[in-house]
Order: structure tokens, then C-alpha cells, then sequence
């Protein structure tokens, strides 16, 4: 008997996916290079033609992209701090929980299951200047209406408030599920040696959650540079392009205005945007771990 | 027990609560009629009625809602079925078979999930239009089919049945093809449903995706059918309420059918996104 390994015909059950993930993510990658040393201009009548890193060097002088880096930066820097720091709170608030821990996690989670643009329409019909439900709840207890999201520094913060509600059940859910496997018995002998909580939290806790901490910092951190739907539909972007991101200006750059070659060397900074800080986690919180 | 816990159980339901109020304030709005919308006194409606519901759901020409709904219904359906198919048939083939290479295979795999979804907007976008597929239900079904999550996932998982299974259906004569349909599926049951789901519900919410793909309005998905009836109708908000209600409403059944599965497969793989 031949092992089945050896057949041919086993190859057969890889065909289908193999010529999917050939074509459209091996192909793309190959076109996405090519389209970025190209000059791919769809409004443009000449041919394109092989332009080198000139996109590249563009780009980086470009003032545009530093103000949508500069926003996707801003975002991230108080969307990962915010989300992981509630995250733990929410998780250690449902792990002392006696009863209903599974119910209220179910609750915290309803949010996540949300389309953007339905989350987004909520949240900027909450927003609203005149009739939004906040200015009217400020009204109550008199309170002068806030412009949520047409003034600087409201919008953003208006933004990431919209996404730590969108995405915080999800991290809550991971950060619960690893208090619950550290043993028990930890907390038992350190009880036993007089060790009182706020000990107890920075020696068993925090080092028994470091690795589960550094997969979340690692998810949040490519989440929140990827942001795109909670600003474009929220402020479109603005006041003043303050909250237009990098994968917002990808999206106009070849979509509006149809320079491809452009954005496609925009998705490659972004990709490095992303994979630097990915990196430099990885690499300083893994060796503190081992 | 320590009194905290006492403190800590309304403390966490009203956080619970608070999370959810939008929610609520979501569906008791789009049962408002239009006068009452604009007026927040009272989250609770005075007359309830239907009457945002019957008017988007006429098939007007500028604002399909039911064709968006039945669009987002055959392409979320349709991509599910697929990638069920293709990714535990390569899994088999990569965990069960041990085809050559497997694991040069699988390290491909895990490496592409690492591209962001942006870098393949642009080529995708000229790819599909090479072959004529901008605006057709293709262009939001198929490419859907590459991800590689699955594979990864479900070649864990098929890792863990014992292969004494196999050896003993083989020497009884079985085919590959029995052998995946008979006995490495009904035994991957689970790890299915849980990848089932996910699929369907990252399909129903994408968003960038039939934005850039799709042109004509009665091609659109709920999401940027949505997106487009606020925008054009920014003040009704009790009708661009109702539309969010009734596109919620299918995510909201599947999750609460399947939260166990939801909730647990998220903590131990942070499958989401």
C-alpha cells in the first residue's frame, strides 16, 4: 500500500484552496510590488512605466501622508493603551464577579458584533451638536453642548471612544480567559506567605498574564494602525484632516483620484508602520519572558 | 467571602448596561414615528409604530433595502460554504495525508496572514477588473476564498484525532475521499461551526471591501447600502435606524445561537479580525 502521502490524487484536496490563495494573495503581493515603482495612473492617457522608489520618496515628502501618519499614530497611541488597561479592568471586575460572570460577558461582547457603519451611525447620532443624545444629557445638568466631532481634540478622542466600545468585549474575553487558567494554587501559597493584593497583583498576575499581554499589545497594535471605518464615517476624516489616517488616504488616493501606483507605495509604508512597532514588541517582550 | 464581590457584581452590570444602552436606544428609536425621533425626553417611545420598517423596506429604486439584504445574505452564505470547503479539504490534506511539503505549505500560510488586508486592495481591484468580475457578487466571493485562517485552524485541529482512525478505515479498504468525508469531518464538527460563523459574520460586516468593489446601488451590500441611505438621509434618523436595526437583527440571532462557541474560540485564538 502506498502511504497516502505519496499519491497524487491526494494532491487533489489541495487544488481548490492552492489555486484561491495562488491567485489572490501570492499575485497580488507579486502586483502590489510592481504597482509601487510604477506611475499607474487610471485619469492619466500615458502608459505606465517603471518609476523605481520614486513613489517612495514622494510619499515621505509628502504632507498629506504626514498628516495621515501623524493621525493613525495619534489614534493608535491612545486607542492600545485605553483598550488594554479596560480590558484588564473589565476582565479582573468579571473574574470577581459571584454570579452572572458569563451573562455580563456575553453583554460586554454584543458591541463586537457590530457592522461599522451601524456602530458608527449610533455613535454619531449620540454625537450630534443639537439633538445628539450627549449634548442632550450635558443639558440636564447644565452643561454647554461639546462640539464632538468637529473640533480638535474632541473628534479623535470622539473616535477612539467609539472604537473601545466596538472592541473592548473581544480583549475583555481574552484577558478573562487567561486570569482563569493561572493556578490557583499561586494565590493560595502566597496568601499563606502574607502577601497582600496589590503584591499578589504585580508578582502572580501581571508575570502569569505576560504572555496572553503581549499577544493582545501585538493584536490591538496592528488593529488600530489598520483604522478606517470609525473615522471615514464618523468625521470623514475631519476638522482639517486631523483624523484622516493612512489607510483612509490609501482609499482616496486610489479610489478618488486613481493615482494606484501612488497608493500602492502608501500601503507598503503603511505595512511598515505597522511591522516596526510589531517587531520591537515582540523582540523586547520576548526575551523578558524566556 | 470578601464584601468587594458584593460591590464588584452591579458594578460590572451596570458597565454591561452602559455598553449596551446605544443598543437599545438603537431599536426603540426606529419603532419612534418621525416626530418623536428628534426628541430625546423619553428613550421609550409614546406611539409605537411601524411605519419606519414598511418604508425602507419598499423596493424603491434609489435605496433597495431588500435586494441589499438578499445581496449580503447570498454572498455572506455563499462565501461560508466555500471556504468550509476548500480550507478542510487543503487542512486534510496538510494534518491527515501528510502531502509532501505540508509544512513548507502551512509556514506560507501563517506568513501571508501577516500582510495587512490594505496591500491587497489595489491588485485585487485590477485583477478583478482583468476579468470582468467589478460589480458582480465574484468579486466579493471568491477572493474571500484565499484567506488562510482556516487552513491554519483547522489543521490544528485535525492534528489532534489519533491516526490509529485512519490507519484502521484505510486498511478496511477506504478511499481518501470517504476517509474525509466519513470520518475527519464528522470529527471536526466544532472547529467547523466556530470557523463557519466567523466567516459569515466577517462577510456580512465587511465594509472596504464592496465599497471599492461594487458600482451600481442595487449591487451593494447592507453595510454600504447603509453607509449611502445616511448619507443621502442624514436627518431621518429614524428610518437610517430602522435599516441598522434590520441588519443587526442576523448577527444578533447567530451570535446568541452560537455564543458559547463565539465567546471561547475568541479567548483561546483571538479569531476575531
Amino acid at each position: 500500500m502506498i502511504a497516502p502521502g505519496r499519491r497524487w490524487t491526494s494532491y487533489l484536496f489541495l487544488l481548490p484552496f492552492a489555486l484561491s490563495f495562488c491567485a489572490f494573495i501570492v499575485t497580488p503581493i507579486i502586483v502590489a510590488g510592481m504597482l509601487a515603482c510604477s506611475n499607474l495612473d487610471l485619469t492619466s492617457r500615458q502608459s505606465a512605466h517603471w518609476v523605481g522608489a520614486t513613489n517612495f520618496t514622494n510619499a515621505l515628502k509628502d504632507d498629506y501622508f504626514h498628516k495621515a501618519a501623524v493621525a493613525t499614530c495619534t489614534y493608535a497611541a491612545m486607542m492600545i493603551p485605553a483598550l488594554i488597561a479596560l480590558g484588564f479592568a473589565f476582565a479582573l471586575g468579571l473574574q470577581a464577579m459571584k454570579k452572572g460572570r458569563n451573562f455580563v460577558r456575553g453583554l460586554l461582547f454584543v458591541p463586537g458584533m457590530f457592522n461599522v457603519v451601524v456602530a458608527a451611525l449610533i455613535w454619531r447620532w449620540c454625537y450630534e451638536l443639537d439633538f445628539g443624545y450627549f449634548n442632550y444629557l450635558l443639558h440636564k445638568i447644565g452643561l454647554g453642548p461639546i462640539h464632538w466631532l468637529t473640533e480638535e481634540p474632541a473628534a479623535m478622542r470622539s473616535i477612539v471612544g467609539m472604537s473601545l466600545w466596538w472592541s473592548l468585549g473581544g480583549t475583555t474575553v481574552i484577558l478573562l480567559a487567561a486570569l482563569q487558567q493561572i493556578p490557583t494554587q499561586l494565590y493560595e501559597a502566597a496568601m499563606l506567605d502574607g502577601a497582600t493584593g496589590p503584591t499578589v497583583f504585580t508578582r502572580i498576575t501581571i508575570p502569569q498574564m505576560r504572555p496572553v499581554l503581549v499577544f493582545v499589545l501585538v493584536t490591538s497594535t496592528i488593529g488600530a494602525y489598520q483604522v478606517f471605518g470609525q473615522p471615514f464615517l464618523l468625521t470623514q476624516g475631519g476638522p482639517e484632516q486631523t483624523t484622516r489616517g493612512v489607510v483612509q488616504l490609501i482609499y482616496e488616493t486610489a479610489f478618488n483620484q486613481y493615482r494606484l501606483g501612488y497608493a500602492a507605495s502608501i500601503s507598503w509604508l503603511l505595512f511598515a508602520m505597522i511591522g516596526i512597532p510589531v517587531l520591537l514588541i515582540v523582540f523586547l517582550l520576548r526575551r523578558s519572558i524566556d | 467571602m470578601k464584601p468587594r464581590r458584593f460591590v464588584i457584581t452591579p458594578i460590572m452590570g451596570l458597565v454591561a448596561l452602559l455598553f449596551l444602552s446605544p443598543v437599545l436606544l438603537m431599536v426603540l428609536t426606529s419603532f419612534k414615528p418621525e416626530s418623536e425621533v428628534l426628541n430625546p425626553e423619553s428613550a421609550i417611545p409614546k406611539h409605537w409604530t411601524l411605519s419606519n420598517f414598511a418604508y425602507i423596506l419598499q423596493w424603491k429604486e434609489e435605496a433597495p433595502f431588500g435586494r441589499w439584504l438578499l445581496n449580503s445574505v447570498f454572498i455572506s452564505t455563499s462565501v461560508t460554504f466555500l471556504v468550509l470547503t476548500f480550507t478542510s479539504m487543503a487542512a486534510f490534506a496538510i494534518a491527515r495525508l501528510k502531502v509532501r511539503g505540508s509544512k513548507l505549505m502551512l509556514g506560507v500560510i501563517v506568513a501571508s496572514l501577516l500582510l495587512p488586508g490594505q496591500l491587497f486592495l489595489i491588485p485585487v481591484y485590477l485583477m478583478l477588473g482583468k476579468l470582468h468580475w467589478l460589480d458582480t457578487p465574484l468579486a466579493l466571493i471568491v477572493p474571500a476564498t484565499a484567506g488562510g485562517f482556516g487552513v491554519f485552524m483547522l489543521s490544528q485541529f485535525m492534528r489532534a484525532i489519533p491516526t490509529a482512525i485512519d490507519e484502521a478505515a484505510l486498511m478496511d479498504g477506504c478511499s481518501s475521499w470517504s476517509l474525509y468525508t466519513n470520518i475527519t469531518l464528522p470529527l471536526c464538527a466544532p472547529a467547523m461551526a466556530t470557523l463557519g460563523v466567523f466567516t459569515f459574520i466577517n462577510s456580512w460586516n465587511d465594509y472596504l471591501g464592496p465599497l471599492v468593489f461594487m458600482d451600481s446601488v442595487r449591487n451593494y451590500t447592507l453595510p454600504v447600502g447603509i453607509a449611502l441611505y445616511q448619507s443621502s438621509y442624514f436627518t431621518e434618523y429614524g428610518r437610517t435606524l430602522a435599516t441598522s436595526t434590520l441588519a443587526t437583527l442576523p448577527i444578533l440571532l447567530v451570535f446568541f445561537a452560537f455564543q458559547k462557541q463565539i465567546i471561547e474560540s475568541m479567548a483561546t485564538t483571538g479569531l476575531k479580525d
